[in-house]
């Protein structure tokens, strides 16, 4: 058994994975936002001592949902590198390394804010930059909430959590994905940003990633 | 002690200043004034506002006069620094440097006294950054900021003497540590500094002076100052009782007696444990004597300072007829003595109670009086234990904090930058100090290894750069760098906290940001005893506006619930075994009787060789509740013990409550209690596994880095006008809890976390201790079928750790999306 929640969407087939992704079937894709890499390295440029890891995990998460799915294209729907300081040359390089051993598959950037900072990865890594929306009917894709007529957008910048509560007092906090009328944010992929609490309201569906499971979590009262 | 030779006389211009304010000095103060001139540091214990400050500061005042004997220096400008006066508070500075400038008057040396804390001036600190008065007086942060000037050095060379006020309050905190080194520092600087301490009485007086004097081989002298004979500690009591356990809450019921007890005298002090208590009384208080407006006043740290000052002025004057506060008044502010001192709530130690009660007829021989004023009927009870543990003699001891590396990192970065150092003399510096005495050599390398590579060599990373090497010294290069340094020093206490003002202009104070971001607009809040209405934030200030209404929320203020004290708490079992065998002492345990024995009915008071535990049904779930009366601090360890060991057995999930005379485990089935105990739920077997463990399951540690990663300078408080580049460097404590966890668990200010929490349960509340006592007791189950009394406290506390032996995904799909709007 798999923790993947899958959801009929605009007469296509979309799964959320626990790795923080979505996959679209039809069109073989897999859909992340917010890797924010190269964060750890800023700060550690900055004199702060933030240990390295992040971004090897981050690929290895990667790696796990294009095997699960077996997704022939990465679409990251921007913030893609934290800042300019952070390109560190290591990262780069495990990244290119990567790159090399999915050297089939197709990767495609919407820019971010952080994209604009941090610049461009690097040619090597044979990334389609893209100023958004991307337009692929029935979706659009984007790092902002910029609607696009007639097309259901998926979207990422807000690093979306809802806090939840159960009998016993129970309290928890979950990065989410977040499917309002029109738009779906999806959470962070990066392994070292924050969130923000979002308030979804009863015409929204939400699903929360808890541990190696998506669970969604119903929201009529 | 030394012997003893002749005292100095009192040079003459301050004979006659004590004589024009009919005062003689006490015999103490002439020991002070002499083991100071014979070249010796010490501690001087003594009741607030019994001449500690004079005790300390005619020492150099005498030396300077027999100086000013010799031919008249040639150059009139003031003597360089020579007195450092540490403060804990801010508000303190200001005061205190009134308090030494008239008597210094007195003297006609040519000497200038100023302050440098948070509040100073910028054309003050403008001056001071070319040259320093002859006493400055200011906190620990600032005088760490000091350090952090390449000149320091300099700064320092005709430092003569560190007074250290209130020292019983810094000592046993990261800023006592702070203190530690920075003294060790100075020392290094000025070989011949002497240190004075001045404190309120404490267990361990003798640890309080060595740790203040450094672990070198430096003699001392303790000089006992002035107490009070005699110190009475009553209660207003309830004149009705009901016997249902809520209306053991009594809110502000008590309100008419307090009114009563305000209007005996003609001053008076109410003490409150937190400072929204503080809020509501003064509201009460004001609600009940609208003629008192003007004369009823509001003190408590997260004012502003002129407000403070207009309190304190009125306190002195006599104009003010009543004030109500926290601690904050607990410490130095020089005032006569007040005619009633009410303490609202538990008083949750003997030490404190009785610097309270100091508060009031302090003159020698005077009685000192403290009444107390339940909040909670139950609280009677610690009353007649808190008076117990007085006659006893049974006060608290200030345990002094063990080589914590977040406050060494920072310190080190801050040697650094005054001047940098060479790592084996600074070594030996730090080794000097009580906290680091026992410093290991590799928690030093790591240490520097941490300031210069940002970790251990191994894993160094290439990009870092905070301290680097320069021909053998370690120094910071980067301004950057620097500037955050200097801006996270301030920050081992205070939360990030953020200004309160008015649209006008007007500035009330600083409340947590934490408190504030949860606010909307609209939203109306008491603070500082006014109706407020919140409008926005910006700017680092939250701007309000005065509300019609009333009407609103409390501040809800994140200050840590004070616990309990270890004396108090034995005190008080003390007394629940006495009315177990049907004894009743005093007016305080017959008053509380009924509820007692509501509690005997509904389920049992325990005796002495017993463990009550209640379990109760309700709405929310499965309730344990579970009684050792051992202190708060000792039940959140317990807490989490049982809970860990409950949840071993099968898989469930707890919400934990404690308090100081039991805990709670919530669960929403029914948790098999009996199996447990069979099982060994109360076996000291273990301790050492199951500790770690059970911490590890809830998410103290995590919480407990919060403020290591502030001190180590991780993250940053509010950053004022910070640019883009500062917003790129945001992260949570959390966040750095989790990387470190994850990636790098052998870091060791992440295990300091586990550390502190564990050393906390541990060591100075001794779990292991209390469980060798329970191991004994026969565990006394019960099931009531309504909340007895000793358990409602705990059902209504809505503070909660978990621990959980579920799948996270089981426990969300009985989870709902939380109604509560995010709290911090």
């Amino acid at each position: 058994m798999t923790g993947d929640l899958p959801l009929a969407l605009r007469g296509q087939s979309l799964s959320m994975l626990p790795e923080r992704a979505v996959y679209w079937t039809e069109a073989a894709t897999l859909v992340v936002a917010d890797t924010h890499w190269g964060k750890t390295a800023t700060f550690r440029a900055a004199g702060l001592p933030v240990p390295r890891g992040t971004t090897a995990e981050g690929l290895a998460r990667l790696d796990a949902a294009l095997d699960r799915t077996g997704a022939s294209r990465l679409l990251v729907l921007g913030d893609l590198l934290h800042a300019r300081e952070g390109r560190a040359p290591e990262m780069l390089r495990m990244i290119a390394d990567w790159r090399e051993r999915r050297s089939s598959l197709d990767v495609v950037l919407v820019r971010g804010n952080h994209d604009r900072h941090a610049g461009d990865p690097p040619p090597e890594l044979r990334i389609d930059c893209r100023e958004g929306p991307l337009l692929e009917p029935p979706f659009s894709f984007d790092h902002y909430q910029r609607p696009v007529e007639g097309t259901y957008l998926l979207s990422g910048h807000v690093h979306p959590s809802v806090r939840l509560a159960g009998r016993g007092r129970q309290r928890a906090r979950l990065p989410c994905f977040w499917f309002r009328p029109h738009v779906a944010i999806l959470p962070a992929f990066g392994g070292f940003t924050g969130s923000a609490d979002v308030s979804p309201t009863p015409a929204d569906r939400l699903f929360v990633v808890a541990d190696r499971m998506v669970v969604e979590i119903g929201l009529q009262s | 002690m030394t012997a003893r030779r002749k005292p100095h006389p009192l040079p003459p211009q301050l004979r006659s200043w004590f004589e024009a304010r009919g005062w003689t000095p006490f015999e103490y103060q002439h020991r002070v004034w002499h083991a100071y001139r014979e070249g010796r540091s010490g501690l001087v214990h003594a009741a607030t506002g019994t001449g500690k400050t004079l005790a300390a500061w005619l020492g150099p005042l005498i030396e300077g006069l027999e100086k000013e004997e010799r031919p008249a220096p040639r150059r009139r400008a003031a003597p360089p620094l020579r007195v450092l006066w540490i403060t804990p508070l801010r508000a303190l500075a200001a005061d205190t440097a009134e308090a030494l400038a008239q008597p210094l008057e007195a003297t006609g040396l040519p000497w200038i006294i100023e302050t440098r804390t948070g509040d100073t001036a910028p054309a003050v600190r403008a001056r001071q950054a070319k040259r320093l008065p002859t006493a400055l007086l200011t906190t620990p942060e600032s005088l760490s900021l000091l350090l952090t000037r390449d000149d320091s050095a300099d700064l320092f060379r005709d430092l003569r003497l560190v007074v250290v006020d209130e020292w019983h309050e810094l000592m046993g905190t990261k800023r006592g540590v702070q203190v530690e080194l920075a003294l060790a520092r100075l020392r290094a600087f000025q070989r011949g500094l002497l240190t004075w301490g001045l404190s309120a009485t404490l267990g361990n007086l003798e640890e309080a002076a060595r740790t203040l004097v450094g672990s070198a081989d430096i003699p001392f002298e303790i000089v006992q100052g002035v107490e009070p004979k005699q110190v009475v500690v009553d209660a207003l009591i309830p004149p009705r009782i009901e016997i249902f356990p809520w209306a053991g809450h009594l809110g502000t019921q008590m309100l008419p007696q307090v009114v009563d007890a305000i209007e005996e005298g003609s001053s008076a002090i109410v003490f409150t444990n937190t400072r929204s208590q503080t809020e509501i009384w003064y509201q009460a208080i004001l609600g009940a004597r609208p003629d008192w407006a003007g004369t009823i006043a509001l003190h408590h740290g997260s004012l502003d300072r002129a407000n403070r000052a207009w309190v304190e002025a009125g306190l002195r004057s006599g104009a003010l007829r009543c004030v109500v506060a926290t601690s904050s008044l607990d410490l130095g502010v020089d005032f006569s003595p007040v005619d009633r001192v009410l303490q609202v709530g538990s008083p949750k130690g003997a030490a404190r109670l009785l610097q309270r009660a100091g508060r009031s007829g302090h003159r020698p021989g005077a009685v000192s009086r403290v009444t107390c004023v339940p909040t909670l009927v139950l609280e009677l009870v610690e009353v007649a234990a808190a008076r117990d543990a007085i006659e006893a003699g049974a006060i608290e001891s200030r345990l002094p904090v063990d080589r914590p590396l977040d406050v060494l990192v920072q310190h080190v970065v801050t040697v650094a930058l005054g001047g940098g150092f060479v790592p084996e003399e600074l070594l030996a510096e730090l080794r000097s100090t009580r906290a680091y005495a026992e410093l290991r050599d590799d928690e030093w390398a790591w240490v520097l290894d941490f300031v210069t590579r940002g970790g251990e060599a191994l894993q160094a990373y290439p990009e870092y750069s905070r301290v680097i090497e320069r021909d053998g010294r370690y120094v910071v290069e980067d301004r950057e760098v620097a500037r955050r340094h200097r801006m996270a020093i301030g920050t081992i206490v205070d939360d990030a906290s953020i200004t309160v003002q008015y649209l006008g202009g007007g500035r009330l104070g600083s409340v947590e940001e934490a408190f504030i971001a949860r606010l909307k607009q609209g939203d109306r809040f008491i603070f500082a005893g006014k109706p407020l209405e919140f409008v926005r934030v910006r700017d680092m200030k939250a701007w309000v506006r005065r509300a019609k209404s009333s009407k609103g929320a409390i501040p809800r203020w994140l200050g840590s619930r004070l616990p309990l004290s270890t004396e108090l708490a034995a005190a008080l079992r003390h007394r629940l075994e006495e009315a177990e065998r049907g004894i009743y002492r005093g007016p305080e345990m017959e008053a509380v009787r009924p509820i007692l024995d509501v509690q005997a009915r509904w389920s049992a008071i325990p005796a002495a060789d017993e463990l009550l535990i209640e379990s109760v049904r309700s709405r929310e779930g499965r309730h344990l509740f579970f009684f050792p009366f051992e202190g708060r601090l000792v039940h959140e360890g317990l807490a989490a013990l049982f809970a860990y060991r409950i949840a071993r057995l099968q898989p469930i999930t707890f919400t934990m409550a404690a308090n100081d005379w039991g805990f709670e485990l919530l669960s929403p089935e029914p948790a098999p209690i009996e199996e447990a105990i069979s099982a060994g739920l109360l076996d000291p077997a273990h301790l050492l596994d199951d500790i770690p463990a059970s911490l590890n399951a809830t998410e103290m540690a995590r919480r407990q880095f919060r403020e290591i990663a502030r001190v180590a300078g991780l993250v940053f408080p509010g950053y004022p006008r910070s640019g883009k580049s500062a917003r790129q460097l945001q992260a949570s404590s959390g966040l750095f809890f989790d990387v470190f966890q994850r990636y790098d668990p052998e870091n060791r200010l992440y295990s300091q976390a586990h550390r502190e929490v564990l050393e906390r349960q541990l060591e100075s509340s001794r779990i292991g201790r209390t469980l060798e006592r329970l191991i004994d007791a026969k565990p006394l189950l019960t099931q009531p079928e309504r909340t007895p009394p000793f358990a409602f406290p705990l059902l209504v506390d809505r503070t909660r750790e978990r621990v959980s032996s579920e799948a996270l995904s089981d426990r969300v799909r009985r989870m709902q999306l939380s109604l509560e709007r995010a709290a911090g």
